[in-house]
């Protein structure tokens, strides 16, 4: 199809805004007689919360409200399962809000949320899923799940027994990946108010506005036609802005005070507030013939799900489809497993699951064809998927499947360099 | 010693958010009596530019430039709900959404010009450079302006609402088969590195990225995500891990949390490749995510070549490759 | 309250400022400069970077006493639509924005290395970028444009 304005290199309109520093994010928004809040966050991993004292808190000139888990209407927020709480009273993670301090200047909240005293019970931890997995060990989500394990995703094709008698080299090993943050260069920040229709407006930086309301309205009761969700700038994303992190805070500190409301994340803060990218050990066994094709493939994942389930469902589940790498393999065995932990919750971030399994699926690739004696480039070119090959889930490739083109322009830059002092 | 080599990564990746969840988008279209127009959509531009993509398909539909759109998201007040701006979706699916909506008010309008034309259908009709009439007939066309204008005093006003839905299915829980994503992006990327066998460290110098895009409908952001992909994959490989300690966070800060910097890219080359998705707007497929794929593997693999290690475990720092070097150097000598 | 006086964008000020108040804070809250954009707080990101006294500085790092009798630029002093410096159009037209949340640091720095070395060689484009983080563009459209801008301010 010819076109003219698809597929021309138009400049973007917002670019010229953000050059003059003229784009308003959310830490640039702000309203008379804004209060400012800041989140009390727990220092212990896994504990319940036995007491909050806001007196001294409450002591100091400036500090006009201070919100725990009993302000709140409805106590829980979350991508798949609202499993997290909005203002905790059972802390699976170091860094779960229990508090939020609101005051008139920024120095006062940030001073008053350090009298805000938390008694907490500290309970027992597990931070490595495989221990996190066994059937004794304390589940984190008992109403979500009986064991640790949230999710358990296994794909089976062919026929093990018939693609391991067909391999002649058979590669084993197992790979980790870390957890990874986001790192967008705006922190968190976000503004709240009761607008003169009586309708709560939160200005923020989120990947989904709708999804937002939805979650205030939720915890506070709300009809979504009551609440205002207005995207500013967003000044990167990558999967970290999926899960709501303070405007429900925010929107509830307006709801409460009837003053607007101001939070900006510190950068240690925005840390502590939102995902991660799930780390994985990836155990992985692939055979080939001695001609390069590869018949048989067997491989279990274990994701970190951290201390809530997020979208680690979707994350283990990509991780699982995309394990074989783009090549056809008859003979599939996979098991993918997330699994709750007191490390920090992990969830959507670029790449999705299938960022860390190309670690495991493309060295395994290089090992055999350095075995069977072929290059990397040629062992790819006989097992990759073209229109009409068959995925390990049986989805058949119908169109667009252009592998072969991009290796085909990448090939001129294989040549192996020399050494150099 | 440095010793250079090469390594090439292939990746693929299921766009949407798959698995037979209602993966919708919805837009609205006004055309203004001066022959501009406004799109509304839920879709949040979170820097990638989703914004002047939906710019350019509408203005590529009516004939007009990407500065005759308006283009408002992301508001839940006026914006209707599009999804969100992950699983590399929204090029794809609020594209199509966006596409689906001018076509709509575009197909109310072209039936009208038809009439004003004394043309039996609106087959006969075309949009181009801001003006509307007959096709191959450029004596009989109008401003668009005017003919929008007029239609109003007529009480006739191009305005659409329209939605857009991606294919996937469940896949079977017992044994994972099923058909869970629809498109699939593929890519590969060749990485030529230089390691420092004396400290580990490792030099990414050249990064060569081709990827499937279906159609580029800005190849000037397609080039954007690829090396701000390429980028967080040099991260991922070879500098990015978040420590614990009983699950506190002992580098909370860019001080000890490093992410590269100018000086840690290389020079980039990033190709696309062209292959139209049907079900795609113009035959576009997702970038965003495919594009930080191969490079772990690419540098990874290139590692191997250049100093004979495998790093299995994530980032490859120069503590890792020096252990693995050791560990190398020893065998060799024990053989 | 200490009392300074700033030269900012060419204008006059003079300020009452709290002893531990970060020039950005300044900037922001009390001049309402709010295109100085804070990514972190301790210096890492080069966000916040505005020129002082022809140099570039991390406003989260300076306090706002010590910046008294300094002459700053901060981004709402370089350019406008009717006519943007020359590194704000090469980063339009290159492509070098995405979210926008570093370019403001990221054209001061650029304008700084153009207005000390008009023909900058790659590897000091480099280094003079090297204090702003970017985590969307992989630096490289930004590399460019600054290279771009050198060049036109050559013709």
């Amino acid at each position: 199809m010819k076109t003219s304005v698809v597929g021309s290199r138009v400049t973007r309109e917002d670019a010229w805004g953000k050059v003059f520093g003229q784009t308003k994010f959310p830490a640039d928004v702000n309203l008379p007689g804004q209060l400012y809040a800041v989140v009390i966050r727990s220092p212990h991993p896994h504990a319940k919360v036995l007491s909050i004292n806001c007196d001294y808190a409450l002591e100091m000139a400036g500090v006009v409200a201070v919100l725990s888990a009993k302000d709140v209407p409805h106590n829980a927020h979350g991508v798949l399962f609202r499993d997290q709480p909005v203002l905790a009273e059972y802390v699976r993670m170091v860094g779960d809000p229990v508090a939020v301090v609101g005051a008139e200047t920024e120095e006062i909240a940030r001073e008053a949320a350090k009298r805000v005293q938390v008694e907490y019970q500290v309970l027992p931890t597990v931070f490595d899923p495989e221990e996190a997995m066994k059937p004794d060990v304390l589940p984190l989500h008992p109403s979500l799940r009986p064991t640790n394990v949230l999710y358990h995703m296994p794909i089976r094709r062919g026929s093990m027994e018939e693609g391991w008698a067909k391999a002649d080299v058979v590669i084993e090993k197992e790979y980790n990946t870390q957890h990874v943050d986001h790192a967008f260069l705006q922190p968190e920040a976000v503004l709240a108010h009761l607008d003169e229709r009586g309708h709560l407006v939160v200005q923020t930086a989120t990947q989904y506005a709708h999804y937002d309301r939805g979650e205030i309205a939720h915890a506070l009761g709300l009809r979504f036609s009551q609440v205002q969700v207005k995207t500013l700038a967003v000044g990167g994303a990558f999967g970290g802005r999926e899960d709501i992190s303070l405007q429900v805070i925010a929107a509830l500190m307006a709801w409460k005070t009837l003053r607007p409301v101001k939070m900006e994340n510190t950068r240690e803060e925005s840390f502590y507030s939102h995902s991660k990218r799930h780390p994985m050990r990836m155990q992985y066994k692939t055979g080939a013939t001695k001609d390069g094709k590869l018949v048989a493939m067997e491989a279990k994942i274990v994701g970190d799900s951290g201390a809530y389930a997020s979208w680690s469902i979707n994350v283990l589940r990509k991780a699982a489809v995309h394990a074989t790498g783009p090549y056809v393999i008859p003979n599939v065995s996979i098991d993918s497993y997330a699994v709750f932990t007191n490390n920090p919750f992990t969830g959507a971030m670029r790449g999705f699951g299938a960022a860390q399994t190309v670690l495991a699926y493309e060295s395994q690739m290089d090992l055999l064809a350095k075995e069977i004696g072929i290059s990397p480039l040629e062992i790819r070119l006989r097992n990759i998927f073209k229109v009409g090959s068959t995925t390990a889930t049986g989805q058949v490739l119908t169109s667009s499947v252009p592998l072969d083109q991009c290796l085909a322009k990448i090939t001129p830059y294989l040549q192996r360099g020399g050494e150099s002092e | 010693m440095k010793k250079r080599g090469i390594g090439l990564g292939c990746s693929w990746y299921g766009t949407g958010y798959g698995n037979g969840f209602p993966d919708v988008s919805s837009a609205f279209v006004e055309i203004h009596d001066d022959g501009s127009a406004t799109v509304l959509t839920g879709a949040v531009d979170v820097g990638q530019g989703s914004n002047s993509i939906f710019a350019q398909i509408v203005a590529e539909e009516l004939g007009l430039e990407a500065q005759d759109i308006c283009v408002y998201s992301g508001d839940t007040d006026a914006t209707p709900d599009s999804g969100t701006t992950a699983a590399t979706r929204q090029t794809y699916n609020t594209g199509n959404a966006v596409l689906k909506a001018v076509r709509q008010a575009k197909s109310s309008l072209l039936v009208y010009a038809a009439r004003e034309f004394s043309c039996p259908t609106s087959e006969g009709i075309e949009l181009k450079e801001g003006y509307i009439g007959v096709k191959g007939d450029p004596s009989r066309r109008v401003p668009l302006a005017d003919l929008v204008f007029q239609a109003r005093l007529r009480g006739e006003r191009f305005i659409s609402a329209e939605s857009s839905t991606a294919r996937s299915t469940p896949v079977d829980p017992e044994t994972g088969q099923g058909a869970p994503y629809w498109p699939y992006s593929f890519g590969c990327q060749s990485a030529e590195v230089e390691v420092d066998t004396e400290t580990g460290v490792v030099q990414v110098l050249k990064v060569v990225a081709v990827h499937d895009v279906g159609k580029a409908l800005n190849p000037t952001q397609v080039e954007g995500q690829i090396a701000g992909g390429v980028t967080q994959g040099i991260g991922y490989a070879l500098l990015e891990e978040l420590e614990l300690n009983e699950g506190k966070i002992k580098n909370p800060a860019f001080s000890s949390y490093l992410i590269p910097t100018a000086l840690d890219v290389p020079n980039i080359e990033a190709f696309f490749v062209e292959d139209a998705e049907s079900t795609g707007p113009f035959g576009a497929k997702g970038l965003g995510e495919p594009a930080m794929l191969p490079t772990v593997a690419a540098i990874i693999n290139a590692i191997d070549d250049a100093v004979g290690v495998r790093i299995t475990s994530i980032p490859a720092t120069p503590e890792k490759i020096l252990k693995a070097l050791a560990e190398k150097n020893g065998e060799v000598k024990k053989h | 309250m200490i009392e300074i006086k700033l030269v900012v964008n060419e204008k006059p000020y003079n300020l009452n400022v709290e002893p531990s108040e970060r020039l950005i804070d300044a900037l922001r809250n009390r001049l309402g400069l709010l295109g100085t954009k804070e990514g972190c707080g301790e210096g890492e990101c080069g966000a916040c970077t505005i020129i002082m006294d022809g140099k570039t500085v991390n406003s989260c790092l300076v306090l706002a006493a010590q910046a008294n009798g300094s002459v700053l630029t901060t981004i709402e002093g370089v350019g406008n639509r009717r006519s943007p410096h020359p590194v704000q159009k090469a980063f339009v037209e290159v492509g070098a924005v995405q979210c926008g949340f570093c370019t403001p640091g990221m054209v001061l720095s650029a304008k700084n290395l153009l207005d000390k070395n008009s023909h900058p060689s790659e590897s000091e484009i480099g280094v003079a970028m090297s204090g702003n983080l970017c985590r969307c563009t992989g630096y490289d459209k930004i590399l460019r444009a600054v290279k771009i801008a050198a060049e036109e301010g050559k013709q």
